[in-house]
């Protein structure tokens, strides 16, 4: 019980650093970043690139990948945002797509298609708590990722450059008359966002692997975290995707944690990982009929 | 003078062979996936065909280009048209999964071309098209081998079965459940996985729970490598028989050797794992050219391109030739001796290999030859 649990916490902490940089050019831009999803992709692959070079345990390589990933942020803001960032947002919708689809075929070139491990954050293996088994890499992602979040948080609280990040997604046009250099900020909000999608890359590349085509599948979580917690909030973005996870893992495992459900007619069926992809997406479209500004959304966002 | 007649009567009399001979064209378009989930296969099955086509037979001249098909049917039909339409086309090296086979097939049948493929999936051959041909033994064949070890080696009476809910996985498991009741198995644990699931703990708890005798599995290169990780890491038990993704190099490469033992898996071939000359040769011209280990995908698409260069070699010309010669032939390759049954299946052999926990080369440990598939 406890380790499904955990599990399925650490693939949603993985999930929250994703759909974190998702929420944030969100409220900067107004305009979705497809390319979120295959910037996770590209934090993973540069952890085994880089791990085949210095084979050290992953936490030693994180603060390259978000340094690395930063930059990779920078570029994408320049590529696919400054030339249409007066065009309507689906402009911008359309060139993260594009920029996605270039870094997966780089990727492709560069690395071949096959899936790939990256190296463990502080090694494998598991921890014995009495009679419970934990893995160890699960337990690092919970923490690092735990860290990275509270980090962004202390940032956007509590420092110069978060308030101006702030009052530049509250209102554009507005923090440009108060002086602050809105371009700037929605650089450093594509690079910030680049660097935690790489983070997750990282993350999760050792124990899920790491393939090119991988971007989609993360891009897909995302937005439906960034719709189920709350479209443009910071918080629901974070809660939407450990409540994802937690889904995936967690209700297939139900007979198991709850055993007298496997004498249920058809539970094999009803608790199948078809049938959790099946409710995940039905409670999608609850969440967008009843409450479609989410569980902590506001309600004046546009959803594009 | 007599003697210049009698020569000039010769050449004479061998121009129109020899000419013919020096201008036999192959033109053999390769469309596969190399993006998408199934792109490590299609890699192995572009490799396997490029490599036949580098060592094509004296005399036979090669033109091609290669298309990525990625996982869309669609994709895969419209490249098809797209190669289709820029000349005429020898035989096709086409898609090993199974969607995009069952859209292209109707499109062979029009254009009479001969599709040249390594897909596992059952029904490709099941349609009555006589333009298929699968160099691949087929899961009517594969899966006959996997569920005979399970129970004549293992003496596993009570199986679990994870599959793939792709088009491949769900061909797999039907013909896993036929075989097992044919040998009045039972199937106490089945599930299907979507290629995006990436924890696999509930899905392996649960089959644990079921107490099974051997875990069988039919999934994809990444899902194959995360159930297999994430059962060693869990204590599993019961021994693990996976399908032919297990076999690839990649696969295994993705896993510490001690993760791999006692993991079998099913396949035609196994390259890396030698076996005699010619296939050595082979493992060593694809490592040289493609910086990589070769698969029993690459070798069974390598066999089946070079049956068709063979076919023009020996004077087939055009598509229609090429078919019969494919229908009715037969052709020594290096993982089997291919020939059709009628419907297009070429490969009638598998094998199964086991890794020792040591190494991730595995050892073949049982060669199952000639399976009958079951009559419709």
């Amino acid at each position: 019980m406890l380790q499904v649990i955990v599990n399925g916490v650490a693939l949603g902490a993985a999930y929250a650093l994703l759909a974190l940089g998702f929420v944030l050019i969100l409220n900067a831009t107004s305009a979705v970043n497809f390319a979120q999803g295959d910037l996770v992709m590209a934090g993973g692959l540069l952890a085994v690139a880089l791990s085949t070079t210095w084979p050290v345990p992953g936490i030693v390589l994180l603060p390259l990948v978000l340094l690395v990933m930063a930059l990779l942020g920078l570029g994408l803001s320049l590529v696919a945002y400054f030339p249409l960032k007066s065009r309507p947002p689906v402009a911008v919708f359309i060139s993260t797509i594009a920029v996605g689809i270039m870094l997966q075929n780089t990727a492709n070139a560069l690395f071949g298609a096959e899936p790939r491990a990256g190296p463990p954050l502080l090694g494998g293996g598991v921890v014995e708590i009495g009679p419970v088994v934990l893995g160890r890499q699960a337990l690092s992602i919970i923490v690092v990722a735990g860290l990275l979040i509270a980090a962004q948080y202390a940032v956007f609280q509590h420092t110069r450059l978060g308030r101006r990040l702030r009052a530049t997604a509250q209102d554009r046009e507005m923090a440009e008359a108060l002086g602050i250099r809105v371009n700037r900020v929605i650089a450093g909000t594509f690079a910030f966002a680049a660097a935690y999608a790489g983070a997750a890359g990282l993350l999760l590349s050792n124990i899920f692997f790491v393939t090119p085509s991988d971007g989609s599948n993360y891009i897909l979580k995302a937005y439906i975290a960034v719709v189920i917690g709350g479209w443009g909030s910071i918080g629901g973005a974070l809660l939407g995707a450990l409540l994802i996870a937690l889904f995936e893992v967690v209700f297939p495992s139900l007979p198991l944690i709850l055993p007298f459900l496997g004498g249920v007619p058809g539970a094999a069926w009803l608790f199948s990982q078809t049938m959790a992809t099946i409710l995940l997406y039905l409670a999608l479209l609850a969440v967008l009929v009843a409450r479609p500004q989410g569980l902590l959304g506001e309600t004046v966002q546009r959803r594009a | 003078m007599r003697r210049l007649i009698g020569l000039a009567l010769c050449l004479g009399l061998a121009l129109p062979v020899a000419a013919p001979l020096a201008a036999a064209e192959a033109n053999i378009p390769i469309l596969v996936p190399i993006t998408g989930f199934l792109s490590l296969e299609g890699t192995s099955q572009r490799n396997g065909a490029l490599l036949a086509l580098r060592n094509a037979p004296a005399g036979v001249a090669v033109v091609h280009e290669v298309s990525d098909t990625g996982v869309a049917p669609e994709v895969a039909v419209n490249a098809l048209e797209r190669a289709l339409s820029r000349g005429k086309v020898t035989a096709v090296v086409a898609s090993m999964l199974g969607t995009q086979m069952l859209a292209m097939l109707p499109v062979a049948l029009e254009q009479k071309v001969p599709l040249v493929t390594v897909s596992g999936t059952a029904a490709i051959t099941e349609r009555g098209n006589p333009y298929v041909f699968r160099f691949f033994p087929g899961d009517a064949v594969v899966k006959a081998a996997h569920v005979r070890y399970a129970t004549e080696e293992l003496r596993a009476r009570r199986l679990a079965v994870i599959y793939q809910t792709t088009a491949y996985g769900q061909s797999g498991r039907q013909h896993i459940a036929e075989n097992a009741r044919r040998l009045g198995l039972e199937i106490v644990f089945e599930e299907g996985l979507e290629t995006q699931v990436r924890d696999m703990s509930p899905v392996l708890g649960k089959a644990r729970a079921a107490n099974p005798q051997a875990l069988l599995l039919h999934l994809h290169a990444p899902s194959t490598a995360l159930v297999v990780r994430q059962a060693a890491a869990m204590g599993f038990g019961a021994p693990i028989v996976a399908g032919s993704a297990m076999h690839q190099p990649p696969t295994a490469a993705l896993l510490e050797p001690a993760e791999l033992k006692g993991v079998c898996a099913e396949t035609n071939a196994s390259p890396v794992s030698g076996g005699n000359l010619a296939l050595e040769r082979f493992l060593e011209q694809y490592r040289r050219e493609f910086n990589s280990e070769p698969d029993g995908f690459a070798l069974g698409q390598y066999d089946g391109t070079m049956m068709v260069l063979e076919a023009v070699a020996r004077g087939a010309r055009g598509p229609a030739e090429v078919t019969r010669a494919l229908q009715s032939g037969s052709h020594r390759g290096l993982a089997m001796t291919y020939k059709s049954d009628g419907r297009g299946n070429m490969a009638h052999s598998a094998q199964i290999v086991c890794y020792d926990g040591r190494t991730r080369i595995p050892r073949v440990v049982k060669r199952y030859d000639d399976i009958a598939p079951p009559s419709n």
